[in-house]
C-alpha cells in the first residue's frame, strides 16, 4: 500500500471516502491480536477487517506497513489561549495527526489557565474551528490560577467535560490541596495527573545531577526531587483511598528509576496509581547535552554534536542511561501504562538562547513514534507493547471520558494510523507541522513514516 | 569526553615557537582551533604550544615598549555579562599589546540590559566588524551558543560554573614556572569547587600535565565531583589536613555569601575556621609549596592575608602571566582565521 493513490481522492478534514489496505500488519491491542490483514474503510466506517494467514499474507510483516488504532496522547501543550506564537490548537492538531495521534489531552497551563469552564469553551471552539478531526480533550487545573492554594472549579469543569485535573508545569504546590483534589475528583471519577517535582530541590536546576552536569558546570537536578514528590503523592493517596471511593492518581512523565520503583511497589499494594513516560526520557540521556547523539541503549561517540543544545532543556531533565532503561522496564512490566509526549512547543526567542536561560520543553508529538520505533528496532520494546502504550494504555487512564472504544472494528467509525516501518524520514523545521521547532532530533533520520491518520472517520493527515 | 594526552609522552624534537613579532598564521604552527571554549579540547602538545607562545609574549612584555604589531587591523570585542575587573582588563591589555583594535561592551551599558538576546548581540558585534570575541557570561555553555553564530573566533573569558580556560592555562603556566614539570606533583584546589569554573578547567589541564590533583572542600561544595574523580584521575576529600599534606601547590577558591543563603554552608565564620588557608595549615604542605588564588580574594575567609602576601604566594605572578597567556591565545586563534 502506498499513499499516492489516496492523495487523489482524500482531503484533510473531510470524511475518508475510500481506503483499501491489503496485506498490512494490523496491531489490535484491544483484542491482543496482531498479524497480516486486509482493511477496507468506506465513508469513514471500517467496512471489513480480514485477518490473513498462510499464503495470503504476502509481504506483510512487522517490518513493513503497520496499521494501528489512532494514538492517544495523555500529555500535550498546544499553548492556546495565550501563547499562540508558540503553538495553536490548529497547528498542534496538525502536528498530532502527523505523529499518528488522533486524540490529545491538553494541559491547562495556558494564559489564562484552564481553571473554569469558560476557558474550556474557548479551547473547544478553537478545536472545532481548526477543521481537524483530531479529538482535543483537556485537563482542568487542580488549583485556582494554578497557584496551588485553593481548589479550581473542579465540579464545574467536570460537568463541562474535562478529562482530569493537573497543575502541570509545576507540581500541586500544597500537599493539602493535592489531598482535597484527589478526594473531590475521585468522587467524580476523574484522575489527578500530577507533575512530581520537589521545587525546593530544583530551584535553578538545569540538568540531571550526575557526571554530565558536574563536568559541564550545569546546576544539578537530583533524581530525589522526583522520587520525594512521588512519595508525597503516594502517601496522600494511600490515606484518601481509605476515606473515599474512586480516587485515581496518574503520575506523568516519570523519569527516574527510583520514582518508577515507588510506583511499582504502590501498584503491588493495590493503590489506584498509574504513570506514563515520555519518548525522550526512554531514548535520550543527559549525555546528549554534552554532545552525544546515541540512543540511551547504545554506546557511541560522546561528541557527535556541540554541547549545550538548549532544545535538550526539559522538565524533568534527561536522565542517565540507567534511568532510561528503567523507563523501558516500567513499560514492559506494566508499571507505566502509557507513553505520553509532553509535547512542549516554544518559540525560538525562548529556546535559541543560553542553555540555562532557555525555557523547559521539547516539541515531540511528531517524533514520538519514530523514537519509540527506534527502541522497537533495537529490540528493547515489542511492537505490540509500544502500540498498547500509545492506545489502550492511555485509554485506560481516560476511562469513559475518552468517549469511544479503541480498536479497528467492523461497522465502527475509523480511528487509525497507517505507517511504514521500512520508510525513514528526516526531522527538520520544515517537516514539522508544529510551530515549535524546538526538537533535539532536528537533522536526524527516524524510522516509521506516517502515511495516513484517520480520526473520527475523517482524514487527519495524509503523507505527500 | 576524553582527557588531553598526558605530558608523559615523547617530547617533540624541535618545539615550534611562533615568531610573535609578525602577523599570526604566516609561519606554520600546529594549531587549528578557531575558538577556545575550554581546555578539554586541547591536546597536551597544543597546551605546550600555548605555554611556549606565552614565553615569547613574556619576552615582549619585558621590552621597554611592550607592544608588537601582530594583530594590527584586527578588531577584538570584549563582551562581559558579569562584573569583572582583572579578567576584562587583562584581555584588554593583552589585545592592545598585540596592536588590535579593542571594543569593550559590558552588559550594563548596552542593549543587553534591555533584553537583547545573546544571539542578536553576537551578530551585531560581528556586523560591526569584530574578528574576535572575548565572552564572559554567567550561564554555563553561553560561549558555545556564541560560537554557533559568530563568524570569527570566540575566546571564553569564563562561563557560569563551566569553564575558564585562560585562567587554567595561566595557572598551569605559573606553576610550571616555579615547579618545573608537574608530573607527579601534588596540587590542591581548595574551597567552593561546585560553583567554580576555574576548578573545572583546571581539572582538565592539571590532569593532562600529570599532576597528582586533589579537590578539597566542605561536602556540599564537592557535590558530583566524587563520581568524576576516578574517571578523570583526581582525588576528592573533605579533609583539609589530608589534602595539604606534602602538597606542592595550593589554590584557594573564592567563597561567596550566596552559598549560605542557598543552605549549602552554615556560615563564613565556620568556613574560615575549617577550610581557610592559614599559615598553620600551609605548614602541612611542602616548605616551598606555591600558593595561588584566581581572585578576587576574601582575605581572612578562604585565605589569610599573610598567606596571600607571603613569600610562597604566586598570586601577583598569576595576574602578570594572565596577560602573556591571553596574548598567546589571541595570537594563536588569529592565525586560524587569517
Amino acid at each position: 500500500m502506498t499513499a499516492e493513490p489516496l492523495a487523489a481522492y482524500a482531503v484533510v478534514g473531510e470524511v475518508l471516502a475510500d481506503l483499501e489496505i491489503s496485506a498490512a500488519w494490523l496491531v489490535d491491542p484491544m483484542s491482543g491480536r496482531e498479524g497480516a490483514a486486509d482493511i477496507v474503510v468506506r465513508a469513514g466506517i471500517v467496512e471489513t477487517v480480514t485477518w490473513l494467514d498462510g499464503d495470503d499474507t504476502g509481504a506483510a510483516g512487522q517490518g513493513g506497513i503497520i496499521v494501528a488504532p489512532g494514538f492517544i496522547d495523555l500529555h500535550a501543550h498546544f499553548r492556546e489561549p495565550g501563547n499562540e506564537d508558540a503553538e495553536t490548537i490548529a497547528s498542534g492538531s496538525a502536528a498530532a495527526a502527523h505523529g499518528g495521534f488522533t486524540t490529545v489531552c491538553l494541559m491547562p497551563n495556558t494564559t489564562p489557565p484552564l481553571d473554569e469552564p469558560g476557558v474550556l469553551a474557548r479551547v473547544q471552539a478553537a478545536a472545532t474551528a481548526s477543521g481537524s478531526p483530531v479529538r482535543v480533550l483537556a485537563y482542568g487545573c487542580v488549583s485556582a490560577g494554578r497557584a496551588g492554594e485553593q481548589l479550581a472549579a473542579i465540579g464545574e469543569l467536570a460537568d463541562a467535560g474535562v478529562v482530569g485535573f493537573s497543575d502541570d508545569g509545576s507540581p500541586t504546590r500544597s500537599a493539602a490541596v493535592l489531598r482535597s483534589a484527589l478526594e473531590y475528583a475521585g468522587a467524580l471519577g476523574l484522575p489527578i495527573v500530577e507533575h512530581t517535582e520537589d521545587l525546593a530541590m530544583t530551584e535553578g536546576a538545569e540538568a540531571n545531577e550526575g557526571l554530565v552536569a558536574t563536568m559541564l558546570g550545569l546546576r544539578g537536578w537530583p533524581a530525589s526531587a522526583e522520587a520525594s514528590a512521588v512519595g508525597r503523592a503516594l502517601a496522600i493517596l494511600a490515606e484518601v483511598v481509605r476515606e473515599v471511593p474512586g480516587p485515581r492518581l496518574h503520575l506523568t512523565h516519570l523519569s527516574t528509576r527510583s520514582a518508577l520503583e515507588l510506583v511499582r511497589r504502590a501498584r503491588a499494594t493495590g493503590l489506584p496509581v498509574t504513570c506514563d513516560v515520555t519518548p525522550h526520557h526512554l531514548a535520550l540521556t543527559d549525555a546528549w547535552i554534552a554532545g552525544s547523539r546515541s540512543w540511551a541503549w547504545e554506546d557511541g561517540d560522546e561528541r557527535a554534536a556541540a554541547p549545550f543544545d538548549a532544545s535538550l532543556r526539559v522538565n524533568p531533565p534527561l536522565r542517565t542511561p540507567d534511568d532510561a532503561a528503567a523507563c523501558l522496564e516500567a513499560l514492559l512490566d506494566g508499571t507505566a501504562c502509557a507513553i505520553a509526549t509532553d509535547h512542549a512547543p516554544h518559540t525560538s526567542v525562548d529556546k535559541h538562547v543560553e542553555f540555562g536561560q532557555a525555557v523547559n520543553g521539547i516539541s515531540g508529538i511528531e517524533t514520538a513514534l519514530g523514537v519509540v520505533l527506534a527502541a522497537v528496532d533495537a529490540g528493547r520494546l515489542p511492537l505490540r507493547r509500544a502500540i498498547e502504550a500509545l492506545t489502550t494504555g492511555p485509554a485506560g487512564v481516560l476511562g469513559a471520558r475518552l468517549g469511544r472504544a479503541v480498536g479497528i472494528v467492523e461497522g465502527e467509525t475509523a480511528e487509525l494510523v497507517v505507517f511504514d516501518r521500512a520508510d525513514r524520514w528526516t526531522v527538520s523545521s520544515e517537516a514539522l507541522a508544529s510551530k515549535g521547532k524546538n526538537s533535539p532530533l532536528i537533522g536526524r533520520e527516524l524510522p516509521g513514516r506516517v502515511l495516513v491518520t484517520v480520526a473520527q472517520g475523517r482524514v487527519a493527515y495524509l503523507a505527500e | 569526553m576524553t582527557a588531553p594526552v598526558s605530558e608523559r609522552g615523547p617530547a617533540p624534537v624541535q618545539p615550534i615557537v611562533p615568531t610573535v613579532d609578525e602577523a599570526p598564521g604566516l609561519s606554520p604552527v600546529p594549531w587549528s582551533h578557531r575558538h577556545l571554549l575550554d581546555v578539554d579540547i586541547l591536546t597536551w602538545d597544543e597546551i605546550e604550544l600555548v605555554l611556549r607562545t606565552a614565553d615569547a609574549m613574556r619576552e615582549v612584555l619585558a621590552r621597554p615598549i611592550p607592544r608588537v604589531p601582530a594583530l594590527r587591523g584586527r578588531s577584538v570585542t570584549i563582551l562581559f555579562y558579569e562584573a569583572s575587573t582583572r579578567t576584562r582588563v587583562s584581555f584588554e591589555v593583552a589585545a592592545k599589546n598585540l596592536s588590535a583594535d579593542v571594543v569593550n561592551i559590558s552588559s550594563a551599558s548596552s542593549s543587553v540590559a534591555k533584553g537583547e538576546s545573546l544571539v542578536d548581540t553576537v551578530r551585531t558585534v560581528e556586523a560591526l566588524g569584530a574578528d574576535m570575541l572575548v565572552l564572559r557570561h554567567p550561564v554555563s555553555g553561553a560561549p558555545h551558543l556564541a560560537a554557533e553564530v559568530f563568524g570569527g573566533s570566540v575566546l571564553n573569558g569564563g562561563d557560569g560554573w563551566h569553564a575558564h580556560p585562560t585562567q587554567a592555562l595561566l595557572d598551569l603556566y605559573t606553576m610550571r614556572q616555579r615547579l618545573g614539570s608537574l608530573a607527579g606533583r601534588k596540587v590542591v584546589i581548595l574551597g567552593d569547587v561546585l560553583h567554580s569554573r576555574v576548578a573545572r578547567s583546571n581539572v582538565w589541564s592539571l590532569t593532562a600535565a600529570g599532576a597528582d590533583l586533589w579537590l578539597c572542600g566542605p561536602a556540599p561544595l564537592l557535590r558530583g565531583f566524587g563520581a568524576w574523580g576516578p574517571a578523570a584521575g583526581f582525588t576528592v576529600t573533605t579533609s583539609i589536613d589530608e589534602a595539604l599534606h606534602d602538597a606542592d601547590a595550593v589554590m584557594a577558591l573564592r567563597i561567596q555569601r550566596e552559598r549560605m543563603a542557598a543552605g549549602l554552608l552554615p556560615s563564613l565564620r565556620e568556613y574560615a575556621a575549617r577550610y581557610g588557608l592559614t599559615r598553620e595549615r600551609l605548614a602541612l604542605a611542602r616548605p616551598d609549596a606555591l600558593v595561588l588564588h584566581p581572585g578576587p580574594m576574601n582575605e581572612g575567609v578562604e585565605i589569610a592575608a599573610d598567606v596571600a602576601a607571603g613569600a610562597q604566594s604566586a598570586i601577583t605572578e598569576q595576574v602578570r602571566n594572565g596577560v602573556a597567556i591571553r596574548m598567546a591565545l589571541l595570537y594563536l586563534l588569529a592565525g586560524v582565521t587569517r
